[in-house]
Order: structure tokens, then C-alpha cells, then sequence
């Protein structure tokens, strides 16, 4: 097959598409980028391709969500439409008919974890993990990297992936300590079946380019070079720009450029990013020029110049000591036993409690792996939520993964027919990705609906 | 009466149309001069007693592309204003542009001042290579001029002979490397395109034909003569947007429809949609580049009537050169026309020889005459049927950027195949039965070209952005910035705005235009918030003269 030598763009907009009319993520976003874009005729460009989103259908969300109650009461057009640009230009990239994408789309999804409630940090849905349990029970795709250069820690992908060793998750943001979600510390790892699969990278707030590719060089790159995924995944988020109102980063659009070129991904997805005027129109470009392999040196804000932004001594020593710390942490990553307080029985627990910033709500979660020597094993959540003073229903979600064996498949099956008798659940959910198919439950109403792919 | 004429590449079209009637009709080979044809066509169809009876002449002519291919112009240099983006280098391929320091960004804010030593020392550069046709282009310059008009004064008080044109105001889009082009070639065409509508002047007042004389665009869309000066480079193309609006004029008023247009060596493929001639999402195509020349969607194919044909083992090819006519007409090779011709499926030219050429390009894999003509025909129809179902899956795959464009956007399958122009009658049928739908035809088919002209109407747009933010807006066709002195300014005032100013030009272009006919094709607003507070809006607002065509000609079939 000869390969293609263009790049896939998706640019959707959303220009008809708001949380609120004040709020971030609303449809000004990515006017400003829109105009850059056009005004440079990037679309014209011969290394370019651009292409129309189609709408992600419910079971691509479903075989990766448990969305309460459904699907439909979770998403609008406007999610389906992005988490369509990611499987679409996914589908472009294996086919050939694309070298790498960018999904330069809104809404964003790299908050919106396994269970879904509601929107919590702009999120709903999330479209890079939809995408690649799209790639993996579509096109065979087993090994997977998915690096977040996002501000903020990618709380929601890290959580999807949290159990699956075939997953990498790295996350690089401003310190949890500093910004929201307020997690993504070094220790956070990964489960008892993919430790070191989760690698978070926080930095201390004013850190610049220097920083950011000192982390790039000597610790992503060489982890993707062992890992040897078949398919990167760059998520996006533009707001480390030194003049991003939420962030508190120093990076520059010649900083994302390198990045980019340095990493290269398959497909980008933009994630966050709110400096609309300042910093959207220049990064963005940035990164469709170093994905297209052009020449991006031009690509300036107006107030930068080359040396503006030097990285303070002890910022530089404190990158240094943590690229080494979790250097050796993946060194040791199939050696380490998991910590066992948290077994009992087969089942390995953890228990989560999750804040909905958006819509308000509180969410607590007791997840279960079902410990297999065959298998990941299966995952069992049990969710109840509150939403002001109301409850928004307790659920039982299950979900198999793809390389299940047959023991597990029935244990689950089993379970989720069992639990559907039990009144204390409102929804009970069954996602069987090895056989690709979703069931949900509604007590209530004694009504199941189910989906495949 | 409306005359409508069509200068084609070989063949000259032209009708005289009164109260939805076709009167005359005349088909002239296309002279070396331009002029000649038209007259001649003309005179064909316009006798001296009707001649004060005509109100209205609409012709299309390939001049601009006459000039452009045979590059029939004086050399054009252009001063440009890039400042941070793509790479210059990009530019620097290009030998004729000169890069100047300076931007504006994407609000039309002045991000870094002109340098008047640099621009001096361009044009002395530019001097001395003796160049005297300049065009001034800068990233932005619809959001602000500025920049360019300071060029443009320079030059004036230095060079006053020169000729300069200004890239915002030929290109109002956002895109600076099609603006680039356009005002290249709008600099290159401009005088030798003046000298042919003093020709054309002259040619009309000898005959003592005083209609109101206006000149067809690649959008379908008519503008009077001496204003077509503005913006030549929209008068290419028009050929195809001619039999289009022929089409439409001839057929049903909500018809989905495929025109197809068979000439010598090419086949130009139209869309009609729901009645509405298809607008091409990009501009214009010229020379390999793309324009910010507004077009009718239009796929041009390398197969036509003449195309030479050929075989190799068992396949037959369909070259894209022609060796002359189709040999039942005398030619020297077998061609297509010559398969029609021995299936009984068209009059022109000599049978026995039809059958002779089918038998000299089958002879190698015996098998009979009509075996090899049919499959001639299957192998035309089978090309031209998937570039027609590839212009649909395009239209379907245009981008969008709002949610209700995508979920609003209903695939759409044609109801007919409209077959125009010589090559067409054999073909469209079996077009048409390939695409599952309906053949047409056609009442003066081969003159579908001529009477779209005559019964075109102005094709006229105004785009306004209002920010409040800044107080300022730019009505884009007019290039001026323009300041918001009514502290409550909203939505409906700038759709106002927009309105007056087509009104405006409208009647500039001789169309009575009532403020209810318009047409909003954008409306935006966006809230532009900084920090938690709304600061200002942009609005978008695009609205044009209603499209169509003046009237229809009796239905086909």
C-alpha cells in the first residue's frame, strides 16, 4: 500500500454550540482559529485534506460509556459530532488514505471518565477513548499510547483506562495542586494490571518550552519507544499558552510546533485551550503545520519573541528529578506487586468519588476488578449520585474487556441477569467489548435496550 | 426581445427570446476574433427592423481565458504583506511577488507597522525592471485595508503611470493566497479586457443596437458591460454556467438535475439542485490555482465526441487528444460519435463509415461491429456516470461548521440527465438509465447555452462584520472601515446596514430591487467575552439578490 503523504483536518467549530453563552466553551472558541486558518489558506494547502465530521453512532459511546440513565440523555449532536471527527479521521489514518489527523473540534471530552453523569470540566463525553475502542474492536488495534498535553490532568481518560494494560496513559499539566481537577500526581499509576500504563507528569506553574520538551525528549519518547504502541494519540489541549486565563503555563505556539514534531502522533484532538484570541489561532496552526511536515517557524503570536520566556533554575532541576523518578518507576513497571489492602477475595477495590463541577453533581463509585490469572479480568462499578438534594439513581455497571476469557464473559453475563432482580440498583448496565455488544436495565420501568457494533 | 449569446471554444450559440418564446436561433463557428462571432451571431438572429426592439444582450466570452492560456498580457508584479503565518518561503516561489514587512491580525488590528524605506526600495526594484502593473495584497486586508490604500498612495505620489490594484477590494474572502491570485490576474487582464468591451461598444453602435448590453459570470450571475471592467476575471468559465441556467430555464422549476455537456474532446458536468444551479464550495480553478472567483460547481472530463479511441489487448481507450472530426465525418480515427452513428443512435455524418471505423478499432479482437460500439458507448457512459455520482458524494462531503448544517444536510439523488450541446443526445439516455432516473429532452438543446444567457439576472452579494468591541464595521464589497456611532447597535441594524448597501448596488447594476426579495444567506453573532463579561458581538451578515434565472421556456419532453 503506498502511503498517503497528506494530513486529515477535521475543523468543526460548533458555531451554533455552547455550555453557556459566558462561559469558556462557547461558540467564539474557535472563531479567531477559523479565521487564521482560512485567511492562510490552509485548507488549500496540497498536504492537507479536510473532511466533513459524520455523527458517532450510540453504541460507539456505549461500548466505551456508561452513560446514566442513556446515551441520548448524556450527549447532544454536538458531542456526537466530535467524537465522529476522531473515529472518522481514525478510519482515514488505517486506511491509508491519510499519513497522521487532527480533530480540531469542540466540544472536549478528556475529563468525561467511565461513568457519565453529567459535564464536569467541559466535558461529556470522551472522544479519544471513544475513538480507541473504535480502532480496537474495528480494526484489531491492540497497543494504543495516548499522550495529554493538555493544562489540566486528563483525569476522565486516565480513569477509562486506569485497568488496561494495553492503554498508555500519559498526562502532562500544571500541578493538581494548583488547578483543577486537582489529581494527576506521580504515584497515580495505574491498576494492579497496568502499573506504570498511567504515567502523570505535574509541573510547577510558569514552566516553559524548555520544560516541556525536556519531558518530551527524555521521558515520553523513550517510553514509546519500549511501549511500541500501533497507534498515538495526542490529546490536544492548547491552554499551557502563557496567556491562557486558566492555566498558568509559559508554552509557546513554536513550543506546541516542536512538541508536536517531536511526538508524532497519529491523530490530535483538540481538547482545552480558552486564550480564544491570543493563543487558539497560533497554536492550532502550529500544529497542523508540524503534522503536515511544513515549515512552522513563521507561526508567531504577536507579542513573542525568541528567549521571551527562560526557565527559572529550580523549575529545571525539579523536571530533571521527576523525569528520573518515574523513568525508573517504568523501569520496575512488571515487578511491582498490587498493594494489598485493597485486595479481598478475587476483587481488587477502589473507591472514587467524583465532583461534576458543571452540572453539580456528586458521584460515589466503588470499582471492582475481578482478579483473573487469564485475563484483565471484568470491572464492576457501583455508582450513586446526588444531584443538589436530589439522587440522580444508583447504577451497577459492568464492563468486559476485549481480551476476556470465557470464565469472565459468564461471570459477568451472570451477574448482570442476577443484579436485574435486585431492586437497589435503578440501572444496571452489561458492556461486553470482546463480543461487542451493551445491554442497559432500567428497574423502573422494567424495560432493557441494547446495542452493538 | 433578449438576445443571449455563448462564445464557445468551437462553436458560437446565439437566441433571440421574446415573452417566453424562442424566435430565432443561430450556431456560427467561433472566429479568431471574438468580435467576429459575436457579430456574426448577431446578425444571424437580429434583423434591422427587430434591432430597436432588443432591451437586453447578455453574452458569455472566453476572453479572460484566451488571455490567461496564450498569456496575452504585460508583466505583473505584486507587493505583499504576509507577516507572521506560513512560511515566506512559500511565497518566495512566486517569482513575481515582493514581499513588504507589516500585518494586520484577524480583527483587523494593525500588529506590525509599514516600513516606507522597504516599500521604496521595492518599487525601485520594480521600476527598474520596468513593470508598470502592480498589485498591492495583504494577509487580512478584508478585516482592514489600511496597509494596502497606504501602498497604493505611495505608489500613486512615485509612479502615477502605474497600474495599481488592491487585493481587498478584488478579493473580499478570507484566504490571502487565492486573494494573491485573483489580484494577479484582475492586474493582468485588465487593460487588453478594456480594449475588447470597446470593441464590443463599437461593434454594437455600428449596428445601431443601443440594448442594455451585460456580460455573464462563472456564478450564472450577469453584470452590465462597462462594469464588468471591475472584476474581469469573474467572466471565466461562464460557458458552462451558461448551458446550466439553459438547463434550468428549460426545465421544471424543482428538479434535481445533471447537465451534461459532451463537446469535441471534453465533458463539462453541472449540478442543479431543488431548481438551484450547485455554487462550487472553492472558487474558481485557473491555471492550476485557486481564486476567490466565485463559480458554479463545474467537473470538466477528458472524453468528448472527437476523443480518439484506441485498443490494446481487450481493452479499448479513450485518449484525451482529438485527431480531428469523428470519421463517419470525415475524420481520421474512430471516436465515440462513431459508435452512436453505428448503433443508429445519432444522424450525424456517413453510416457506412461509422460501421467502417468500428470494424478498423475492432479488428484485432473479432468480434462485430456492434459489439464494439456498444462497448465504446458502456466504456463513455460508465466514466462519465462515476464522475457524476463522485460530484454528489462531494457536495455531500462539503465541510460544515455548525451542528444544524450537518444534521440538516439531506442526501439528494437527480431526477433527470439534461444532455446539451452537439455530443450529448446519444449519451444522456443511457446516462440516465445508469443513474436511475429520467432523460430529457430537450426543445433547443443545442442552444440550451445561448438561452441561459439571455435570461440570467445579476448575481450580487454584500458581507458585513460589525465588532462592536472595536465600534467599527466594514461592509466588505466596499473596502471602507467604517465607525458604529449608535450606541445600540444590534442584529437587525447591521442586517440593515447590509441591506441599504445591496439595495445600493443593485440598482448600480440596473436591478429594481425590493428590500423583501433579499436574501440572508449568514447571520451570526457571536458574544466576544473577556474574562466573564461580554465585551462586544461580532456579526457576520451575508445577503444577496435573489437567485434564478428570468424565465422559463416552455418544459421540456
Amino acid at each position: 500500500m503506498i502511503k498517503s503523504k497528506k494530513t486529515g483536518l477535521i475543523f468543526f467549530p460548533a458555531f451554533d454550540w455552547a455550555i453557556t453563552p459566558t462561559h469558556p466553551e462557547r461558540e467564539e472558541r474557535l472563531l479567531y482559529t477559523r479565521d487564521q486558518i482560512f485567511e492562510e489558506g490552509i485548507m488549500d494547502l496540497p498536504q492537507i485534506e479536510e473532511y466533513k465530521p459524520p455523527l458517532a453512532n450510540i453504541h460507539d459511546i456505549a461500548r466505551l460509556h456508561f452513560c446514566v440513565p442513556t446515551v441520548e440523555k448524556q450527549t447532544t449532536e454536538a458531542h456526537l459530532i466530535a467524537a465522529g471527527a476522531a473515529i472518522l479521521l481514525s478510519d482515514k489514518i488505517v486506511s491509508g488514505e491519510i499519513k497522521n489527523g487532527f480533530a480540531l473540534v469542540r466540544p472536549p471530552g478528556h475529563h468525561a471518565m467511565k461513568v457519565v453523569r453529567g459535564n464536569r470540566g467541559f466535558c461529556n463525553i470522551n472522544n479519544e477513548a471513544i475513538m480507541v475502542d473504535h480502532l480496537r474492536s474495528r480494526h484489531g488495534k491492540k497497543k494504543i499510547a495516548i499522550i495529554d498535553t493538555d493544562v489540566h490532568h486528563g483525569d476522565g481518560t486516565q480513569d477509562i483506562f486506569w485497568h488496561d494494560p494495553d492503554v498508555l496513559f500519559v498526562s502532562f499539566h500544571q500541578d493538581g495542586r494548583t488547578l483543577y481537577p486537582g489529581t494527576g500526581y506521580t504515584y497515580e499509576l495505574g491498576g494492579p494490571g497496568a502499573y506504570a500504563r498511567t504515567i502523570n507528569i505535574p509541573l510547577q506553574p510558569g514552566a516553559t518550552d524548555e520544560s516541556f520538551l525536556y519531558v518530551m525528549d527524555n521521558l515520553i519518547l523513550p517510553i514509546l519507544n519500549d511501549f511500541k504502541p500501533d497507534f498515538i494519540v495526542n490529546s490536544a489541549g492548547q491552554d499551557n499558552h502563557y496567556t491562557d486565563p486558566l492555566g498558568s503555563m509559559r508554552i509557546t505556539a513554536q513550543g506546541y510546533a516542536r512538541l508536536t514534531e517531536k511526538l508524532r502522533p497519529d491523530l490530535a484532538v483538540l481538547e482545552g485551550g480558552y486564550a480564544i484570541e491570543t493563543a487558539l489561532p497560533y497554536v492550532n496552526m502550529a500544529i497542523i503545520l508540524a503534522l503536515a511536515g511544513l515549515d512552522y517557524s513563521g507561526v508567531r503570536e504577536p507579542d513573542y519573541w525568541p528567549g521571551r520566556f527562560k526557565e527559572r533554575a529550580g523549575v529545571a532541576a525539579g523536571v530533571e528529578r521527576l523525569v528520573d523518578e518515574l523513568l525508573q518507576r517504568w523501569e520496575r513497571r512488571d515487578r511491582v506487586s498490587p498493594d494489598a489492602k485493597r485486595i479481598s477475595g478475587n476483587y481488587y477495590t477502589r473507591n472514587k468519588r467524583i465532583f461534576y463541577d458543571t452540572d453539580y453533581i456528586e458521584e460515589d463509585q466503588i470499582e471492582q476488578l475481578r482478579l483473573c490469572d487469564n485475563c484483565p479480568g471484568y470491572l464492576v462499578i457501583d455508582s450513586d449520585a446526588k444531584h443538589g438534594c436530589g439522587r440522580s439513581g444508583r447504577a451497577l455497571c459492568i464492563s468486559v474487556p476485549h481480551a476476556a476469557c470465557g470464565r469472565c464473559r459468564g461471570e459477568a453475563a451472570e451477574l448482570y441477569g442476577r443484579s436485574r432482580q435486585d431492586s437497589q440498583y435503578d440501572y444496571i448496565y452489561l458492556q461486553d467489548k470482546h463480543d461487542d455488544i451493551f445491554y442497559g436495565y432500567s428497574t423502573d420501568s422494567d424495560h432493557e435496550w441494547s446495542s452493538e457494533g | 426581445m433578449f438576445v443571449g449569446i455563448d462564445v464557445g471554444g468551437t462553436y458560437t450559440d446565439a437566441v433571440l427570446l421574446e415573452n417566453e418564446q424562442v424566435l430565432a436561433t443561430a450556431k456560427v463557428p467561433t472566429r479568431e476574433n471574438l468580435i467576429d462571432s459575436l457579430t456574426e451571431a448577431l446578425d444571424t438572429i437580429v434583423r434591422d427592423e427587430d434591432k430597436e426592439k432588443v432591451k437586453r444582450i447578455v453574452f458569455s466570452t472566453t476572453i479572460i481565458t484566451n488571455l490567461i492560456a496564450e498569456r496575452k498580457y504585460e508583466d505583473v508584479d505584486l507587493l505583499i504583506i504576509p507577516g507572521p503565518g506560513l512560511s515566506h518561503d512559500f511565497y518566495k516561489k512566486m517569482p513575481y511577488a515582493h514581499i513588504i514587512p507589516g500585518a494586520i491580525d484577524y480583527r483587523g488590528r494593525e500588529i506590525l507597522s509599514l516600513n516606507e524605506q522597504e516599500i521604496d526600495t521595492v518599487l525601485r526594484e520594480i521600476a527598474l525592471k520596468g513593470s508598470k502593473k502592480v498589485g498591492v495584497v495583504g494577509k487580512f486586508s478584508p478585516r482592514n485595508a489600511s496597509h494596502e490604500n497606504k501602498v497604493a498612495e505611495i505608489i500613486k505620489n512615485k509612479y502615477p503611470q502605474w497600474q495599481v490594484e488592491l487585493g481587498a477590494k478584488i478579493g473580499n474572502q478570507l484566504n490571502f493566497p487565492r486573494r494573491m491570485v485573483t489580484t494577479y490576474l484582475t492586474c493582468a487582464t485588465r487593460e487588453p479586457y478594456h480594449y475588447f468591451i470597446e470593441s464590443v461598444r463599437q461593434a454594437l453602435d455600428s449596428r445601431e443596437i443601443y440594448a442594455e448590453v451585460f456580460i455573464l459570470k462563472a456564478d450564472g450571475g450577469t453584470v452590465p458591460l462597462q462594469r464588468s471592467e471591475e472584476f474581469p476575471v469573474e467572466t471565466i468559465f461562464s460557458g458552462p454556467a451558461a448551458s446550466t441556467l439553459g438547463v434550468q430555464a428549460l426545465t421544471g422549476p424543482d428538479e434535481t438535475a445533471v447537465v451534461v455537456d459532451i463537446g469535441g474532446t471534453t465533458t463539462d458536468l453541472a449540478l442543479i439542485l431543488s431548481g438551484q444551479p450547485l455554487l462550487s464550495a472553492r472558487g474558481a480553478r485557473v491555471m492550476e490555482q485557486l481564486t476567490q472567483v466565485r463559480t458554479l460547481a463545474v467537473k470538466s472530463v477528458a472524453i468528448g465526441g472527437d476523443s480518439v479511441l484506441s485498443c490494446t489487448g481487450n481493452d479499448i481507450n479513450i485518449h484525451s487528444q482529438r485527431a480531428g472530426q469523428a470519421y463517419c465525418l470525415g475524420g481520421p480515427a474512430p471516436t465515440p460519435t462513431d459508435a452512436l452513428r453505428a448503433l443508429g443512435l445519432t444522424e450525424l455524418g456517413d453510416g457506412e463509415k461509422a460501421i467502417k471505423a468500428m470494424a478498423l478499432l475492432g479488428q484485432e479482437l473479432n468480434i462485430t461491429v456492434e459489439d464494439i460500439a456498444e462497448q465504446v458507448i458502456n466504456k463513455v457512459v460508465d466514466n462519465i456516470t462515476s464522475e457524476i455520482k463522485k460530484m454528489f458524494k462531494e457536495w455531500e462531503q462539503e465541510p460544515a461548521y455548525r451542528v444544524w448544517e450537518i444534521l440538516h444536510k439531506h442526501v439528494v439523488k437527480p431526477t433527470i440527465v439534461a444532455g446539451v450541446g452537439g455530443g450529448a443526445a446519444g449519451f444522456s439516455a443511457r446516462i440516465a438509465e445508469k443513474l436511475g432516473c429520467r432523460s430529457a429532452t430537450l426543445r433547443y438543446a443545442s442552444v440550451a447555452n445561448a438561452i441561459g444567457a439571455a435570461l440570467a439576472r445579476p448575481t450580487l452579494q454584500i458581507n458585513l462584520r460589525a465588532d462592536t468591541e472595536q465600534g467599527c464595521y466594514i461592509i466588505q464589497e466596499e473596502g471602507r472601515r467604517e465607525k458604529i456611532s449608535n450606541r445600540k447597535f444590534n442584529e437587525n441594524k447591521a442586517l440593515e446596514l447590509a441591506k441599504n448597501s445591496l439595495v445600493k448596488l443593485a440598482s448600480e447594476y440596473g436591478l429594481d430591487l425590493a428590500a423583501d426579495e433579499i436574501e440572508v444567506i449568514r447571520q451570526e453573532v457571536f458574544n466576544m467575552v473577556r474574562g466573564w463579561n461580554t465585551t462586544g458581538r461580532l456579526y457576520d451578515i451575508t445577503v444577496q439578490t435573489p437567485r434564478g434565472i428570468n424565465a422559463r421556456i416552455g418544459v421540456g419532453e
